[in-house]
């Protein structure tokens, strides 16, 4: 899959742009704060209906204006395909494929896959197990729409049961009844959440482990381990066995939303013992893993976005990742670095086809 | 707009407070209303106000009603056993509208949302299960809409019923995947990031 051009309106820092693509390497390169992250974020919004950096609309359009439009042309399965998103602040946003809107976002999901590489991912390794409980749910959730339908789902409920929980404690009184029903309605989507997490980590190990070694150039062991209360019990009777401490914690003790995957380096915790090398060689062989499993198991190539990663690596290392992405298993690549001169020797060493565009505060130069 | 007279204004107001009107239709609707008898507006007028006045609640099953009981519960010709529980009058007359059911009604005002602040005290459900019992109902067709909300209030409901013999059906429901969720709202796939951190600090090697 390709993004050829992309037409931004009032997004961020741009008011009008437009902006055709090379099908292999893209570079944006310029000053920090120019709008070079800006442009991969417009590309990353067209493939997952939402923005990477912002979670509000309100920081997306440009400033002091009320909407803005985003116009993606794709290659997608040997078909010109088009996707919009129309966005007007206090208004519900609209997102079409092919000039039909969507009724729900969330079909989108999936079929414009794509990955993004930046320098906050080291936090999936020393952050909280929210973190990587995102980066399980964002690429299962592009591979399998039953899925993030159960993840939806299971999410509702858990803040109705929470919200439920907090007015007991409130009122002086318990529901028994009403929290059973909750249990009841979340033992399915759990179920479906568990296994599909379970089963992922175990065919998502190998292909990490061959990226790590390509990466580190190191031999060392390293292993990811799915760690879920689900293991050990059946998720109807975990409920029961938190009813108290539910209670008087007034949100849900148990269930997938607990769930975390540990790293460990020959055997030793990656969070605690890693030194930084480890830890960003770590990162971006799970996230170049993560591009591999898409591209292997999902319905089409996902689009690379690599942003700002090159800015504390020496040039040697930059060679390295740039050879490994130019070889024919990565499709179309998106790379954002500040110094323009760097990147784009390097692409010209390893000689690879690439298509270079100098941003300036929301202008665009090639 | 800049009226010449206050009566006019006050009548146009009137009218564009309503759901769909905006002040050109509600000055429409004045200017007609103006070329009419007076007694053709006045019966308007008794209508308004007689709806607010004496509109009641069936204190049985919680539908509008002119009587103490209304017209679906007092009707004998009715299934007196079957009871169709609902969330809101108006599924009460698109369902009579159909004319395929004969049974009785429940208004529940509602379905159970804790985040919304409608627990099932705020709804019509101890009447329902006390229903249960006094008029000895059988059957309980749930015509709820098919969301996440609306399962938790069958679920409920169907825990509160301890009489077994009770039989609890659901009109056809697909996957509780309710329509009205989206996933922006409800789950983040990506970081939300305040502060970006720098990818490594790391210039030792
Ligand atoms: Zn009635």
């Amino acid at each position: 899959m390709q993004i050829n051009k992309l037409i931004l309106n009032q997004f961020r820092n741009y008011e009008k742009a437009t902006l055709e693509f090379s099908d292999q390497i893209n570079c944006f390169t310029g000053l920090n704060g120019m709008g070079k992250t800006n442009l991969l974020d417009a590309i990353y919004y067209l493939c997952m209906t939402k923005s990477n950096f912002n979670q509000s609309d309100k920081h997306v359009v440009q400033h002091e204006k009320d909407f803005f439009r985003l116009e993606g042309h794709f290659l997608r399965k040997d078909k010109k395909e088009t996707v919009a998103v129309k966005a007007v602040l206090g208004k519900k946003k609209i997102i079409e494929r092919n000039e039909i809107p969507y009724k729900r976002m969330a079909e989108h999901i999936g079929l414009f896959p794509v990955v993004i590489i930046k320098p906050e991912d080291t936090l999936i390794a020393t952050g909280s197990s929210e973190e990587r409980r995102k980066f399980l749910d964002n690429t299962l959730s592009q591979l399998d729409q039953d899925y993030l339908k159960h993840l939806i789902v299971y999410t509702k409920i858990l803040k109705q049961r929470n919200a439920s929980l907090k007015d007991f404690a409130k009122r002086n009184f318990y529901d028994e009844a009403l929290i059973e029903s909750y249990n009841e309605q979340l033992v399915e989507p759990a179920q479906y959440i568990f296994e599909t997490r379970k089963t992922f980590v175990d065919h998502f190990h190998p292909v990490f482990l061959k990226y790590y070694k390509i990466i580190s150039k190191e031999q060392e062991v390293v292993n990811c381990k799915y760690v879920s209360q689900l293991l050990e019990n059946q998720l109807q009777e975990l409920l029961i066995q938190n009813k108290d401490k539910d209670k008087y914690s007034t949100r849900t003790n148990a269930g997938i939303h607990k769930d975390d995957i540990d790293f460990f380096i020959r055997d030793f915790e990656l969070k605690k013992f890693a030194s930084q090398g480890q830890l960003k060689s770590f990162i971006l062989a799970m996230k170049l893993a993560q591009y591999d499993f898409l591209a292997e198991k999902g319905s089409t190539k996902p689009i690379l976005l690599l942003d700002d990663i090159f800015d504390k690596l020496d040039t040697n290392r930059v060679k390295q990742l740039i050879e490994l992405v130019g070889r024919e298993n990565f499709g179309q690549t998106f790379i954002s670095d500040t110094g323009a001169d760097r990147l784009t020797n390097i692409l010209e060493e390893v000689g690879l086809e690439f298509r270079h565009f100098l941003v300036d505060n929301g202008t665009i130069n090639n | 707009m800049n009226f010449s007279s206050k009566l006019i204004e006050r009548a146009v107001e009137g009218f564009s407070s309503l759901p769909g009107v905006g002040k050109k239709s509600a000055l429409r609707y004045v200017l007609h209303l103006l070329k009419q008898d007076e007694d053709a507006t006045k019966e308007i007028a008794a209508a308004i106000s007689e709806l607010k006045a004496n509109i009641k609640e069936c204190d049985r099953c919680h539908n509008i009603s002119d009587t103490k009981t209304c017209s679906i519960c007092n009707n004998d010709l009715r299934k007196q056993q079957t009871v169709c529980v609902v969330e809101t009058i108006r599924d009460v007359m698109a369902i009579e509208e159909t004319g395929q059911f004969r049974g009785l009604y429940h208004v529940l005002g509602g379905v159970i949302s804790p985040l919304d602040g409608v627990g099932p005290n705020e709804l019509n459900i101890d009447s329902l299960i006390d229903r249960i019992a006094k008029e000895n109902i059988k059957e309980l067709i749930m015509a709820v809409s098919p969301t996440i909300d609306g399962d938790t209030t069958i679920y409920y409901i169907s825990k509160k019923i301890t009489d077994p013999t009770v039989s609890v059906s659901t009109l056809a429901r697909g996957i509780s995947f309710g329509g009205e969720l989206e996933y922006a709202d409800e789950v983040t796939l990506g970081r939300s990031i305040v502060g970006r951190i720098p990818y490594s600090n790391d210039n030792k090697k």
